[in-house]
């Protein structure tokens, strides 16, 4: 029983379920033993490699310091004492309580989604939605067509670069390169769509009508997939325990 | 909702998803870097970058749903080609798509002047925004400051997207590349 094998569709529900949850929380504790529980299970029922993990972690943490310092200077003027003064507003103590909660919570909801998209293949996501959740095949089919794009995406780019190299534009640093992405947006985009038009033919000759289909690959709902559910569920709810108590 | 769409259609869809899902993605590590020093107000200004694909892939192909599916697929393939926002940025793609998509549906998707554009992207700012109202405490914040990132998005939505998905729509249309979709069709039309 691990998350790799649960239902991707089940997952994304409940962990969604919980984001929203935990948006109407307003006091610090719940979002902290959502993100420090998140982690336990994630220890115990995945594995994820832990530097890949802090790697993500990063900018969210700069995400979650932002949030932090704008709550305490920006934040509504309430009655109380004021505890100290931050560039010209008065910070009371419910204001430092509600700027931690605000923090944490940034902290607790990338915890989620990493627990999420370390653990979910793409590709067995959209079969999975496609199965339990009803979704159209016309759409899921672009959406591999869009996902298996990406790669020609970057190609085609390569070739814009050394038409224009070619053509005299100076491209030498990586600045140079970057400085000229807007201009590539255009060529790029009318070569998409002309990509798109070839491949929307080739997949009719397939003989691709975008009716319901049967697949190879099935994505299965178990026991298990519903004990992993109610495991995040509960943390929620202890979670929320610990916040009012 | 599908059953009038053409096939190539729903491909140009996912495929301009792919392309904007990476200017979106670009723009999300640029917005992250600005957050850590000037808090969430950072995104506020670029915003309406990440409404853009839905004004252009609806006035290139003028069919309901088009708005929103737009949205809902970039934001699926962000997440696809690696994203830590996870599966929340599908919720965000769905409530941004649904405020631009809403625009269209008012009109009864019979104009796409530059105002319905326009008033699409202050759509998306306005779901947009109720999203982060809620998922980010803003009620914790003065309500001055909450009105101006409000006024920043919504501008954002409208200059960025809306004018901005217009422009960009127009020259692709120079192209040639659209021939065969309506942008290109009704263009002729008119004359």
């Amino acid at each position: 029983m691990t998350f790799h094998e649960m239902n991707p569709t089940v997952k994304f529900v409940t962990v969604t379920c919980l984001m929203f949850g935990l948006a109407f929380m307003f006091n610090p504790w719940t979002p902290l033993a959502v993100f420090i529980g998140t982690l336990v299970l994630q220890s115990l029922f995945a594995n994820v490699s832990w530097k890949r993990w802090g790697l993500f972690m990063i900018p969210f943490l700069l995400t979650a310091i932002g949030t932090l310092w704008t709550t305490l200077v920006f934040g509504k003027a309430s009655s109380g004492e004021v505890v100290f003064v931050l560039f010209g507003n008065n910070v009371t103590e419910e204001n430092v309580m509600l700027a931690v909660t605000l923090a944490l919570r940034v902290l607790a909801f990338t915890a989620l989604s990493l627990l999420f998209t370390l653990t979910t293949d793409p590709k067995r996501f959209v079969y999975s939605l496609m199965q339990q959740g009803k979704l159209s095949p016309k759409i899921a089919y672009s959406v591999f067509v869009g996902f298996r794009f990406f790669p020609i995406l970057k190609h085609e780019m390569m070739q814009l670069y050394e038409t224009h190299a070619l053509r005299g534009v100076r491209l030498e640093t990586r600045l140079d390169h970057v400085r000229h992405v807007p201009k590539l947006l255009i060529p790029l985009l009318a070569g998409s769509i002309r990509q798109a038009e070839r491949i929307a033919f080739s997949m009719e000759a397939r003989a691709f009508t975008g009716d319901k289909r049967t697949t190879y690959e099935v994505v299965p709902v178990t026991r298990s997939d519903m004990l992993l559910a109610s495991l995040l569920l509960l943390l929620f709810g202890v979670s929320v325990w610990i916040g009012i108590r | 909702m599908l059953k009038s769409w053409k096939l190539k259609e729903i491909v140009l869809l996912s495929i301009l998803s792919v392309v904007f899902a990476v200017v979106y993605l670009a723009f999300v590590h640029v917005g992250n870097l600005w957050a850590g020093l000037i808090g969430p107000i950072a995104y506020e200004w670029i915003f309406g970058i990440w409404f853009i694909v839905s004004i252009i892939a609806a006035y290139i192909i003028r069919k309901p749903g088009a708005a929103f599916l737009s949205e809902v697929l970039a934001a699926t393939i962000e997440m696809m080609i690696g994203n830590a926002i996870g599966p929340r940025i599908i919720l965000v793609g769905i409530i941004q798509g649904l405020g631009a998509e809403a625009a269209f549906a008012v009109t009864g998707y019979k104009r796409y002047d530059l105002w319905v554009l326009m008033l699409a992207g202050f759509g998306a700012a306005v779901t947009s925004f109720a999203y982060t109202y809620v998922m980010g405490g803003l009620a914790a914040l003065s309500p001055t400051y909450v009105a101006t990132m409000f006024a920043l998005r919504a501008t954002s939505g409208m200059l960025i997207a809306g004018l901005g998905g217009k422009i960009l729509s127009d020259l692709l249309l120079r192209t040639g590349a659209l021939e065969g979709y309506a942008l290109a069709r009704q263009g002729r039309a008119h004359g």
